[in-house]
Parts: structure tokens; sequence; C-alpha cells
């Protein structure tokens, strides 16, 4: 044995080497095959699909290895009781950080505000993957097609601001905009056919594409009172 | 002449040992606020359920295994420091670098799979906290896998025998950590 090995063992306070007197190899090997087990058994917990049992196997189970780890590998339990107290203290602050935020996150509402970047995003999301709130499965609606398919240049909101807008040269219409629609000519007629045959079909901007081959007749009605609908002085 | 952390022990502990609390103790904070960021999140976001579910358990599963797995070869790495085997130690902490390499291989595979797919860190909220808390997460084992290195090479010699446990400590710590991540991005769907 090196003299800095035999400084180890003489250096290090008593409660230390009694608590390493009772682990050798085999209660390591030991440990390590319940904790593989658990594993195992953290897995297998979803494979039941009730959620509850699910939650039970995930996180009960986890904090049970994180106890097995940080008390047989780490040696947690034979520190000075110290040592427990400040990392107690920093889990402490992560509570803390928990408690102070995640009412302002975790609530989309509140009495004088609202998180409607959440929001939108929830719903969005949620009709993207086919379970919207209030829609049947296959139903059009106008709104989100607007926002998906012409949100891109037009901007979800219709006001000429997507993100691709600022790239299009002439820049696309701000249906939000009393000017736009002082134009006489912008009638119901005219808006369905720009959507179904694009710009160029009208004598308007050709980087407006036709959706006719896209949406059938109806759809692009429902499309054209959308757009007109967010006319502001749209009766 | 060697280091004070080596040979003071006023605070009741090996100094160089307390350090490792210390640092831990920071860990805590670092990865525990981004676990409760992430869980806040979930709770408030249903639609993170459909992107969670993409992700692949057995993947998951196959690196907890790994990381349970080195953290026992480290433990008996210090088993062996403190019987004063140097040569014992240094071989098994190399079987703990092992470990992490083969964590780190598995995640490059999982991570190119699923950018392939379209998963990237800006396609959602859901996968940009996966590839940043798994992304820091992997990072403290490319540094532990390096200080292992280090360490083996001085217990080779039966040199600081002591840091082959500080080292150790740091190791289960990030076992800890990914003991957490595991449920909360592969099980919880």
């Amino acid at each position: 044995m090196s003299e800095h090995a035999a400084s180890h063992g003489t250096e290090a306070e008593h409660g230390h080497e009694e608590g390493h007197a009772h682990h050798g190899p085999k209660d390591y090997i030991r440990i390590w095959l319940v904790l593989v087990v658990l594993l195992a058994v953290s897995v297998a917990g979803p494979f039941l699909e009730i959620k509850v049992i699910t939650l039970l196997t995930a996180f009960g189970i986890a904090v049970v290895k994180a106890f097995l780890v940080c008390k047989h590998f780490m040696h947690l339990d034979v520190q000075p009781k110290y040592v427990l107290y400040f990392l107690g203290t920093a889990l402490a602050f992560m509570l803390l950080f928990f408690f102070g935020v995640a009412p302002d996150v975790m609530n989309h509402e509140g009495q004088n505000w609202t998180n409607m970047a959440a929001q939108e995003e929830i719903e969005r999301a949620l009709i993207a993957q086919g379970h919207g709130p209030a829609l049947e499965p296959g139903a059009f609606d106008a709104a989100t097609t607007f926002a998906n398919t012409c949100g891109p240049c037009h901007g979800t909101g219709g006001a000429g601001d997507g993100p691709a807008a600022a790239a299009l040269e002439p820049h696309p219409a701000n249906f939000t905009d009393p000017a736009f629609w002082a134009d006489p000519t912008r009638d119901h007629e005219h808006i369905v056919a720009t959507i179904t045959n694009g710009g160029a079909s009208v004598g308007r901007s050709a980087l407006m594409a036709a959706f006719g081959g896209q949406f059938d007749a109806e759809q692009i009605e429902a499309l054209a009172a959308h757009v007109e609908s967010l006319n502001p002085n749209h009766e | 002449m060697k280091p004070v952390a080596t040979t003071r022990t006023a605070a009741g502990i090996q100094t160089g040992r307390l350090a490792v609390w210390w640092l831990l103790a920071s860990e805590i904070v670092i990865f525990g606020g981004l676990l409760v960021s992430y869980i806040m999140h979930r709770l408030a976001h249903p639609e993170w359920a459909d992107y969670a579910s993409h992700t692949n358990t057995w993947i998951g599963t196959v690196n907890t295994l790994v990381l349970l797995s080195s953290s026992l070869s480290a433990v008996l790495a210090h088993h062996a420091a403190e019987q004063g085997d140097g040569k014992k130690a240094a071989k098994l902490l190399l079987a703990t670098i092992g470990g992490a390499v083969a964590f780190l291989v598995i995640k490059s595979f999982e991570w190119t799979h699923e950018i392939h797919e379209g998963f990237t860190i800006t396609a959602n909220g859901f996968w940009a906290f996966y590839y940043v808390a798994a992304g820091i997460h992997a990072s403290h084992v490319i540094v532990g896998a390096i200080l292992m290195g280090w360490v083996a090479w001085q217990a080779n010699q039966n040199r600081e025998l002591q840091r082959v446990e500080l080292v150790g400590i740091y190791w289960h710590f990030v076992d800890v950590v990914w003991i957490f991540l595991f449920p909360l991005l592969y099980i919880a769907k």
C-alpha cells in the first residue's frame, strides 16, 4: 500500500470508515441487482395501461432507486450531518422555485392577464394532433386552416405579417387594414376567385398561389368569409 | 507537498470530499430547476403527451442499465482504492469510462434518428426541453469520463487514491439525475 493510500485510511473520519465496514463487493452487486429489478418494474409499469400505476412505477421507483444510490453507492448516510443539511437546502430552493413560479407557468389565465401564446399553441397543437376540443375529426375550420395555410404569409391574424411576409414583394395583403377593403373591386367573388385561381388570375400579385386544387368550393367559401370577417368594418 | 484538500479534515470530513458535496449542491439547483421547469410545462401543456410518445423507451432503458452498471464499477473502484489496490481501482474506473462511452454512443444514435424524424430542438417546447436536459446531462457524462481517466491514471500508479471515491460520488450523482430524467422523458407518456 502506498503512503497515499495509507493516509487515505487514517484521514477519513471514523464514522465514514465504519459505514464501509459492512459493504463489500458482494453487497454492491446485490444493490445493483435490486436497482436493475426496479428498472425492469418501472419499464413494465406502463404495460398495464393504468395511469396511477404508471406514475407510481415511474416516479415512485425513481425515488427508491435514487435513495439506494445515494445511501449505498455515495455513502451519503455516513457523511457528517451538515452535508445532508446543505444538500437538503439546495433541494428546498428547487422546491421554492417550483412553487414560486408554477402558479404563473401552469395557469394560462389569471384575473388580469391571459397567456395567449400558450393557449393558442395548445389549441393549434391539439387540432394538429387530431384531437381538437371543438372539432369533429375531419371537420373543416376556416380560422385554423387560414392560420395554418395562409398564416405563413398573411399572418395567423391576417395582418399581412406572417414569417415569410418580409421577404415578399409586394407584401402579402393586410386584411385587418380598412384601406385594403376600401377598394370596391374587392368583393366576395373577387376574394373567392383569388383563393381559387391565385393572385395573377385577378391581376394581382402572382406570389398569391392558387388553392382551388387543395380545397373544395365550400371550403373556399368559408375561407373567403373568414378573410372578410377580418375587415374591421365588417358588419 | 500534498494538496490541502487531501490532508485537512478541519470540518470533520476530508476537504476534497466536502468540496464534491458542495459541487453537487450546486448541481441539484441546476438539474432540479431544469426538471421542475419541465414538469410545470408538461402538466400545463396537454399536447406534450403526444410529443413525448415519440421517445424510444427501449433506448432509454438500455442507457439506464448502462449508467446503473457504471455506478457499480465506480463504487467497486472506490472499494478497491480503500483496500489500497490502485491497479484494480484503475481497471474498474476504466470499466466505468466504458459505460460512459457506451451511454454517449447510444445517445448519439438515438438523437440522430430523432433529428432525422424531424424532432429537432426547435420543433416545440417538449423537444427543446428534451435536448437541453439530456444534453446538459450528457455534458456531465463527458466531463465525468475525462475526470475518471485522469484519476484512473493516477490510481494505476497508486497515487491520490482518495480521488477514486471523489470522482465516484460525482458519477453516482450523474446516475441519479438520469434516474429522474428516464421516467420524465421516456416512461410518463
